[in-house]
């Protein structure tokens, strides 16, 4: 981790520097005013202009400037002026990376880290909390259907209970609705028989009465005492 | 009225009825004459009414008894009304016999019947009575026409039923 991230800091500088540096030369001198420069520059080292002299015949003059300002730069190694204020600026930036920004970087990674961490910790937790919170409504789930197997199969048993009790009731009032019926109808068969018996027994003895009346004479009623009296006699 | 006082009224009666003549024939006829009031509730009510003047009962009594009673038996009747028991004529006659009886060594016999019973027939029943009961009894003829025919026979709680009318009555209970 700590690789990476000095790999990065180093790169990002010396883009910083070489960029920098292509741009200042690109934008602040034309061709024109890089020969204008460069050549009154070289004619006072030399001392031409004093002199009143052109120094356009001094040859090795004319190929410095026209090395500087014609010929293009190495591709690669750039002017030691660049070089020194870019390694200057490399390192201030190095200095100031090392001492502000990879701290910051690093307090931010590690909060990210951390967070990451924290969350995945948090996932983990989330994930055994509803593991469990299935668990437990599996569980919740399965208590209730075995409490509703049980509701059923105990409202079940009770209709059962209640259908045999129903039949056994209704079964017990048939049976005394017909020892009633029976028991009425021999009643009213014995009031029947009854009063059939009363009217003959009225018929008859009232027949017997008026036979009986009509034969008391005196003589029966004496021959009746002397029966009595021979009878409470005899025995 | 009080049992006490009706056989105090009985055992009077007797005193003076043994005073007098033959307790046995005052016993008779007050018997009967109780057994004429019992059956006629015009002359019970009559008897027993305190709003009607005693001599006025008295002379009821009299004309009703006549002749066919002992002066005796009239005058303790009469007596009785007078004295406000007209009421009580059944009970006191009751009490009176019984205790005649008893002064004898006997027991009434109460005897239902439709007619009156010789003094031969009496004679024979006392006779059968006390061979089927071993009492001595004296025997008070009551007629009443509706046993039909026989004899009714009470001695104190025993009775002894040999009515035509019983006999009906189980005929038709036998059906």
């Amino acid at each position: 981790m700590k690789k990476r991230l000095f790999i990065a800091s180093v790169a990002g500088a010396l883009l910083l520097t070489f960029g920098m540096a292509g741009s200042a030369s690109a934008s602040g001198e034309t061709l024109e005013g890089c020969l204008l420069e460069d050549l009154i520059e070289k004619l006072e080292e030399r001392g031409h202009l004093d002199g009143g002299h052109s120094g356009l015949d001094d040859e090795e003059l004319l190929k410095e400037i026209k090395k500087k300002c014609i010929e293009a730069p190495s591709p690669i190694l750039p002017e030691v002026n660049e070089i020194i204020w870019g390694g200057g600026a490399f390192l201030v930036l190095l200095a100031l990376m090392l001492w502000k920004g990879f701290p910051a970087v690093k307090k931010i990674m590690d909060e990210r880290s951390e967070k990451i961490a924290s969350d995945l910790d948090q996932a983990d937790q989330a994930k055994v909390d509803a593991r469990a919170v299935k668990t437990q409504y599996e569980a919740e789930l399965a208590d209730a259907k075995s409490e509703a197997s049980r509701i059923i199969e105990e409202a079940r048993q009770q209709a059962e209970s209640l259908r045999a009790d129903l039949q056994v009731r209704a079964e017990t009032d048939i049976a005394e609705m017909r020892t009633q019926a029976s028991v009425d109808l021999e009643a009213a068969r014995e009031r029947a028989m009854g009063d059939l018996q009363a009217e003959v027994a009225d018929i008859v003895v009232g027949a017997a009465e008026r036979v009986v009346e009509a034969n008391l004479d005196a003589e029966a009623q004496t021959r009746l005492i002397e029966n009595y009296i021979n009878q409470i006699g005899s025995e | 009225m009080s049992e006490e006082r009706i056989i105090k009224y009985a055992e009077a009666v007797l005193a003076v009825a043994s005073a007098e003549n033959d307790g046995t024939e005052v016993e008779d006829e007050l018997f009967r004459f109780a057994r004429a009031v019992e059956g006629s509730d015009d002359l019970r009510l009559t008897l027993s009414d305190a709003k009607i003047p005693a001599a006025r009962r008295q002379q009821i009594v009299e004309d009703l008894i006549g002749d066919q009673a002992t002066s005796t038996t009239t005058a303790l009747i009469s007596m009785l009304v007078a004295a406000g028991r007209g009421g009580d004529i059944q009970r006191i006659a009751d009490q009176v016999v019984e205790l005649g009886a008893a002064s004898r060594a006997k027991a009434v016999a109460e005897v239902y019947s439709v007619i009156e019973l010789t003094d031969d027939q009496q004679i024979r029943l006392a006779s059968s009575l006390k061979s089927a009961t071993g009492k001595d009894v004296e025997i008070k003829v009551i007629i009443d026409e509706t046993v039909m025919g026989g004899l009714l026979v009470q001695i104190e709680d025993e009775v002894i039923d040999g009515t035509v009318r019983t006999r009906l009555k189980q005929l038709r209970e036998a059906f």
